[in-house]
């Protein structure tokens, strides 16, 4: 065995393909050079704008226009309170909202993807909730489903003994999280389902002759074989989720209170109810900040996944 | 430890199909190795993964250590099988995939770790590789990590599914010997599935040979060598292949190459029976004997004491120790020309391929004839396929 172990050589350096020509290398960048601008245009110039504006003291509803104030207004988002409170809540939601819908795309998936009569009907009915958006998601919840009198919910339960619950006014906090996991749950399954059908069969038949009971192949072969899929829904989902705006402001407004003000709708109030755009721009820096450290996690685990046979 | 036993088992995949498995019967002693043989779609596949219970059984039964399992969940047959790709569980080390089946039945992690140990040592198996992922390991370690998951078990009956067909040629010859000794040491019930006849012959005590989902004849290297019951196991066993020639019957034999082939009285007398004008004819490749090269073949083959088939060479195969003769028959209509079929180019004759010695082989393009003993010549139903007694 060890003969053959040390056949293979790695191919001499030197051997790389040449390289191309200038020329050539601006014929592959020329046609990406307009949706290269496009995005440039749209993303970075915006950025260097709320960047500037972070530095300024700037309120609409002040006479004098911006001026420069330094780190004032980091100082100030930093020390304030409700940020931290926002960013607590923004975190947490998006937490409880992808971990819950986790574990129902992950449930969903393994009945999914039993055959059964039917299955590409029950497919696409579940996957629906993904493809509503979340406006009108929102508008359906807040409505139709959770409405104190003529909601759906207090219907279904009221044989239960529930009677007239305003859920957005009691429960404002759980509700937004649960029309976050009723949306997101079918993007986890899909996901989940794709990496179920590329586990081998025979590697379950194998199991299943050494003796493992279908709870054992789970947790010991079909788990860790999903865990890649799993952590790509959950960073995903993260992104998504933490900018969620409709669903706060369409359905709760961010109250009771400030109980479902999440850092979205921190910097929004902040913009047009206190008019503080200098503040804003540095909430809108400090979150992007946040949000880049997420997504280069994100990004790598992209490369991880489909590239999962060489990096193991 | 234990024997097997299928007692009319069917498989039928789609209703209305030709059954997959067709009432298999075959029993497998206790320690005995035995080779399900055929070509795709014969069914040895489908056989043995009844036997694991991957395979629901349409009808009849499986029994092992007779016990009818028919209905019983493959944790609870007591069998380990090697999988064709392996099925190695790709998240888990080498060792903590040939320990898995005893995870499964709570054996205690000491106790575990050195039977791992254990069967690494049998498998001649790097203990360094133990703590490796299945990813990073080689064909041929894969194939023994596989053969080291089965033998952990300790189980009654090993199954194998063609588990040397990812492996190249070379470690293919090597790993085909040591599972057969391994075997012997073991003395485990083996059940192993292949559709290549030197694995089959190599390596089992017995061979049953399958095709179209039916049993054609279940028996010893030798004897399927030897005696193949009819014209597919003929076909099937043996390299190159046995020499099938369809041939008119003539008085005292059949008329092949412009000559009268012999045949012993019985076949005649079950052609008769038969009432045939037509049999097939088998002669292996090693007996039809070089008799004559050259001016005297082409003259030869005219000759009338009828033992001798004339043809010309060709293509030559040099095989080392011998060279294969792929040979053209001279027809009858060359024949009958006479002399001048020594210029002549073969046209129309059949093609046989002859096993002749490797120093001095013909060279292509010469003419050749050969001698054959009538006991080496097997005869065929050529309806049935049936090998007609002699």
């Amino acid at each position: 065995m060890a003969v053959l172990e040390d056949v293979t050589s790695p191919p001499a350096a030197g051997l790389r393909p040449r390289g191309a020509s200038r020329r050539e290398k601006w014929q592959r960048r020329l046609p990406l050079l307009p949706a290269l601008v496009y995005t440039i245009v749209v993303t970075q110039v915006p950025f260097l704008v709320t960047l500037w504006y972070s530095f300024q003291s700037y309120f609409w509803n002040e006479p004098g226009g911006a001026h420069w104030t330094g780190v004032s207004n980091y100082k100030e988002v930093f020390t304030d309170p409700s940020f931290r409170s926002a960013l607590v809540r923004s975190v947490t939601m998006t937490a409880i909202a992808v971990v819950v819908a986790m574990i129902l795309g992950v449930l969903l998936a393994l009945l999914l993807d039993k055959k059964f009569l039917g299955r590409g009907v029950v497919r696409t009915l579940i996957i629906t909730p993904f493809l509503i958006m979340p406006a009108a998601a929102s508008l359906i919840w807040s409505g139709p489903m959770l409405d104190p009198s003529f909601g759906l919910l207090n219907w279904l339960l009221e044989p239960f003994g529930v009677h007239h619950v305003a859920w957005l006014t009691t429960h404002a906090y759980g509700s937004v999280i649960v029309v976050m996991i009723w949306q997101w749950t079918p993007f986890m399954t899909l996901i989940i389902l794709a990496g179920l059908q590329g586990q081998a069969a025979d590697v379950l038949e194998a199991a299943k002759v050494d003796g493992a009971n279908a709870w054992a192949t789970f947790r010991e072969l079909t788990l860790p074989h999903l865990r890649p899929y799993i952590e790509l829904g959950i960073l995903l989902g993260s992104i998504y989720l933490v900018t969620a705006f409709d669903q706060v402001k369409l359905m709760t407004n961010g109250g009771p209170g400030t109980s479902t003000t999440t850092l979205p709708f921190y910097l929004y109030q902040k913009v047009n109810f206190a008019f503080d755009i200098g503040g804003a721009a540095a909430a809108g820096v400090i979150t992007v900040i946040l949000t880049i450290i997420v997504a280069s996690f994100a990004l790598r685990m992209f490369a991880r996944v489909f590239q999962f046979e060489e990096a193991r | 430890m234990a024997g097997v036993k299928y007692v009319g088992v069917s498989r039928v995949y789609a209703k209305g199909a030709a059954p997959a498995v067709d009432a298999l019967d075959l029993e497998v002693k206790d320690g005995e190795f035995m080779v399900l043989v055929g070509p795709s779609g014969s069914g040895k596949t489908t056989a043995l993964r009844m036997l694991a219970g991957l395979e629901p059984l349409d009808g009849g039964r499986i029994e092992i250590a007779g016990r009818d399992i028919s209905d019983v969940q493959p944790k609870d047959r007591d069998i380990a099988m090697v999988f064709q790709n392996y099925a190695l569980y790709p998240s888990k080390t080498v060792a903590e995939n040939m320990g898995f089946a005893l995870k499964m039945r709570r054996v205690p992690r000491d106790e575990r770790d050195r039977r791992v140990r254990e069967a690494a040592r049998i498998l001649d198996l790097d203990p360094a590789l133990l703590d490796r992922k299945p990813k990073q390991l080689s064909g041929g370690q894969r194939q023994r990590v596989a053969m080291g998951r089965a033998i952990v078990r300790e189980p009654k009956v090993f199954l194998m599914d063609e588990p040397l067909s990812n492996l190249d040629a070379k470690l293919r010859v090597q790993t085909r010997s040591q599972i057969a000794e391994l075997q012997r040491r073991l003395g485990i019930t083996t059940v192993y599935v292949t559709h290549d006849q030197v694995e089959a012959m190599t390596m089992g005590h017995r061979v049953a040979v399958l095709s179209g989902g039916k049993l054609q004849q279940c028996a010893s290297p030798r004897e399927l060598y030897d005696n193949p019951v009819n014209q597919f196991v003929a076909g099937f066993i043996g390299s190159p292949a046995m020499n099938l020639v369809s041939a008119p019957l003539a008085d005292g034999g059949v008329r092949l190459a412009g000559t009268v082939l012999p045949l012993g009285a019985q076949v005649r007398a079950a052609a008769a029976r038969e009432k045939l004008t037509e049999l097939v004819i088998g002669i292996r490749p090693e007996h039809l004997h070089l008799h004559l090269v050259g001016e005297a073949a082409a003259a030869g083959g005219a000759r009338a004491d009828g033992a001798e088939l004339a043809g010309e060479v060709l293509l030559v195969e040099e095989l080392g120790a011998d060279a294969l003769l792929h040979v053209r028959l001279v027809g009858d209509a060359a024949v009958a020309d006479g002399p001048a079929a020594a210029e002549a180019p073969v046209v129309g004759g059949t093609p046989v391929v002859a096993r002749a010695e490797g120093r001095k082989p013909p060279a292509p393009g010469q003419r050749v004839a050969f001698r054959v003993q009538p006991d080496d010549v097997f005869a065929f139903h050529p309806q049935t396929g049936a090998r007609l007694a002699g």
